[in-house]
């Protein structure tokens, strides 16, 4: 299973192509810059800024049915943290492919590290021993 | 805010719900050209999709 990561702000598709060419740290970039200047797209999410038509810094992972898996939402003072996206993607991969039977925890990293199985009234006030193993 | 939305703007997709069919004009800095990205076409070939939105270009992200 694979991801394509695509960026959008309301800039349009000429100012990502000035921008992709002029900016070095975008030298060697492969993902899709999308242009959405209307902010239909933004509206869509929940992140288009009604007062200046700035995008807020959200990030949405759609799985490959179309349905949405995760949102994160920070104001424009705070930079997102990628191994957290990352880690996130892996995990929804992961459990799509158990098929439902088994939930990461926050301190999931990959495969190999410890889920919780089929949690159900059995594991109520016990998530510390089912964390703990056994 | 409310009052500058206009009354057909639908309330944002919320966790866990189908993401309605969207298309986007798209640069694309592999190709050096311009393109589309549909949310139907990644359905069709079976990808997940990691939306990245950002205030503007020419800044941090």
């Amino acid at each position: 299973m694979g991801c394509d990561i695509v960026t959008c702000s309301t800039d349009t598709k000429f100012t990502h192509l000035a921008w992709q060419r002029s900016e070095k740290e975008l030298a060697n970039v492969k993902y899709t810059m999308a242009a959405d200047p209307t902010g239909k797209l933004s509206r869509m999410f929940g992140v288009y800024n009604e007062d200046n038509g700035l995008d807020l810094r959200g990030s949405f992972l759609i799985d490959s049915e179309g349905k949405l898996m995760g949102s994160e939402m920070n104001f424009y003072n705070l930079g997102r943290n990628i191994e957290e996206q990352l880690r996130k993607f892996k995990a929804n991969i992961y459990m799509a492919k158990k098929g439902g039977s088994e939930v990461c925890p926050s301190k999931w990293k990959d495969e190999g590290d410890k889920t919780l199985v089929n949690p159900g009234a059995k594991m109520v006030g016990r998530v510390h021993e089912a964390l703990q193993g056994s | 805010m409310a009052e500058t939305m206009t009354a057909t703007t639908p309330p944002p997709v919320k966790l866990g719900q189908k993401v309605p069919e969207f298309e986007v004009e798209t640069f694309e800095p592999s190709k050096g050209d311009f393109g589309t990205f549909r949310l139907r076409d990644q359905i069709a070939n079976k990808r997940w999709t990691l939306l990245f939105f950002y205030p503007a270009d020419f800044t941090f992200v």
